[in-house]
């Protein structure tokens, strides 16, 4: 078979930084592009659980995808809180806050469990980093801006924040946990990743419609759009990664 | 303005990294089975390190909240004692139904294959195991290793949220209780994904051969995290006034 080529990590650290601050940044003009910037996270945030997750973690690919959020929220609540005035500043000091977290984090499961995974503490500072970014992004899409004291308001009283870490878990984790096997290929992993990102940020859209109005339904339109779209797109690529898809019947009454 | 040398809030910080402690030290007494326990293949709950720590340990958030809630001057002790009797309850009620489906349901003997005999009934273990498992079910002293575990795992996250819910609270009334519940449960779930991995997906309890061997390593990555998740929560508080 030949060698499938893949998109290099690198290019996806830099789109899910670049593309998730620039969502951020913009979402106080238009809500939505919050939850887009918190989309390019997840695809991020799913490739990296991946390359990590292809050694065996030994329990289960769950687990990174709750620390991943577990991280981000520590470090995205200190970001936002901790910049007091300086408004803009926020989602950077947390991508920085979650970076240092992971590495320490990733460096004590190398070092000290001793996990022998060679990608372990890379891989662990990418994934609190998109964790983060996918916890502002997604807040921020339901707040209307990321200023911390409206974040209070507008996401943790009402619980909405539990919405987010969770959908965000499982949008980061699910796709590698759903792939993972022999025969697993990155271009289905990133489809995927974008129609679990996508079906969060329709979820997002029901939220921001509850605290923002009108530019909620924006979020849940384009959200079920997307996730539509990437999940077709998931669906083509099974089709022409199965060797032949067949129709099975339902389960005979009798046994032979 | 909070001051990081003020003594109260050192006291804090550590307070919040014993809790984190607590609870990764909690994961190690669960009888853990994952997938292998599922097809009763391996002995203890059939389900994964990090759901049933933070399963039994976010009840114990909401007994402690509870508890918090209705007597805001109350001393520490009951707070945490809350918690940990509402993580106990979860995670025995967990074991308790389990262990209906693994008698009665696939129809296992109970036995642990990292002992001879039970250290707490004494009854004889390895001839009640089937050949080629790591036993089945969850035997008496799993059971009781696990609610001491629950109640670990209970009393750290009830202290974490005790210690918050007093830095907060002046601070944003009203809000406090949300905001220290969310940044409790990002801690709980850091420290109890640590041990999973230090205990690689199974361990049967405090007497399984594993637990001496793991539990160092992870309590002092646990400890080490913690203490940093403590001095983030201080200066969030910093960023409220």
């Amino acid at each position: 078979m030949s060698e499938v080529k893949e998109v290099p990590p690198n290019t996806l650290v830099l789109f899910g930084i670049i593309g998730g601050l620039i969502g951020i940044y913009l979402s106080p003009y238009f809500p939505t592009f919050g939850a887009l910037g918190a989309l390019c996270a997840v695809i991020w945030g799913a490739e990296a659980v991946r390359r990590v997750a292809k050694y065996g973690l030994g329990t289960g690919v769950p687990s990174i995808g709750q620390i991943a959020l577990g991280m981000g929220i520590v470090a995205a609540m200190f970001g936002l809180s901790i910049v007091r005035d300086m408004t803009f500043a926020g989602p950077i000091v947390a991508l920085a806050t979650a970076s240092v977290i992971g590495f320490i984090i990733g460096w004590f499961a190398q070092n000290v469990i001793k996990m022998k995974i060679p990608v372990m503490i890379r891989c662990m500072t990418e994934i609190a980093a998109a964790g983060s970014l996918v916890i502002i992004g997604f807040s921020a899409a339901v707040a209307g801006n990321f200023e911390f004291g409206n974040l209070i308001k507008m996401v943790f009283d009402n619980g909405v924040m539990l919405v987010v870490f969770w959908f965000g878990a499982m949008a980061i984790l699910h796709p590698f946990n759903a792939c993972l096997g022999p025969d697993e290929k990155q271009k289905r992993l990133l489809f995927l990743a974008g129609s679990t990102g996508s079906a969060m940020m329709a979820v997002i859209g029901i939220a921001a419609v509850m605290t923002l109005g009108r530019s909620g339904a924006v979020t849940l339109l384009l959200g079920i759009i997307l996730w539509l779209i990437f999940y077709k797109k998931f669906w083509d690529e099974v089709y022409k990664d199965a060797a032949a898809v067949v129709g099975t019947g339902l389960i005979p009454k009798t046994e032979a | 303005m909070i001051s990081l040398f003020d003594p109260v809030i050192l006291m804090d910080i550590l307070l919040i990294a014993i809790s984190g402690t607590l609870i990764c030290a909690a994961v190690h007494f669960i009888p853990v089975g994952g997938a292998p326990a599922a097809m009763a293949q391996a002995t203890g709950i059939g389900t994964g390190t990090v759901e049933l720590a933070a399963g039994s340990g976010l009840v114990g958030l909401i007994t402690a909240s509870y508890m918090y809630a209705k007597e805001p001057t109350i001393t520490m002790g009951l707070v945490l004692a809350a918690g940990a009797m509402g993580s106990m309850i979860m995670l025995a009620s967990t074991m308790l139904a389990g262990g209906l489906v693994y008698s009665f349901g696939v129809g296992v003997p109970f036995a642990s294959a990292q002992v001879k005999r039970d250290p707490i009934t004494g009854g004889r273990q390895d001839t009640y195991v089937s050949k080629g498992t790591q036993g089945q079910g969850i035997p008496t002293v799993c059971f009781v290793s696990g609610v001491i575990g629950a109640a670990l795992g209970g009393i750290g996250g009830a202290l974490i949220y005790y210690v918050l819910m007093g830095i907060y609270s002046p601070l944003i009334t009203s809000s406090a209780a949300a905001v220290a519940g969310v940044f409790t449960m990002g801690v709980f779930y850091v420290n109890s994904v640590i041990p999973s991995y230090g205990v690689g997906g199974t361990i049967e309890g405090f007497h399984d051969p594993k637990f001496r061997r793991v539990l160092p390593k992870d309590v002092a990555t646990s400890f080490v995290v913690s203490l940093i998740c403590g001095l983030v929560a201080v200066l969030i508080a910093g960023g409220m006034v």
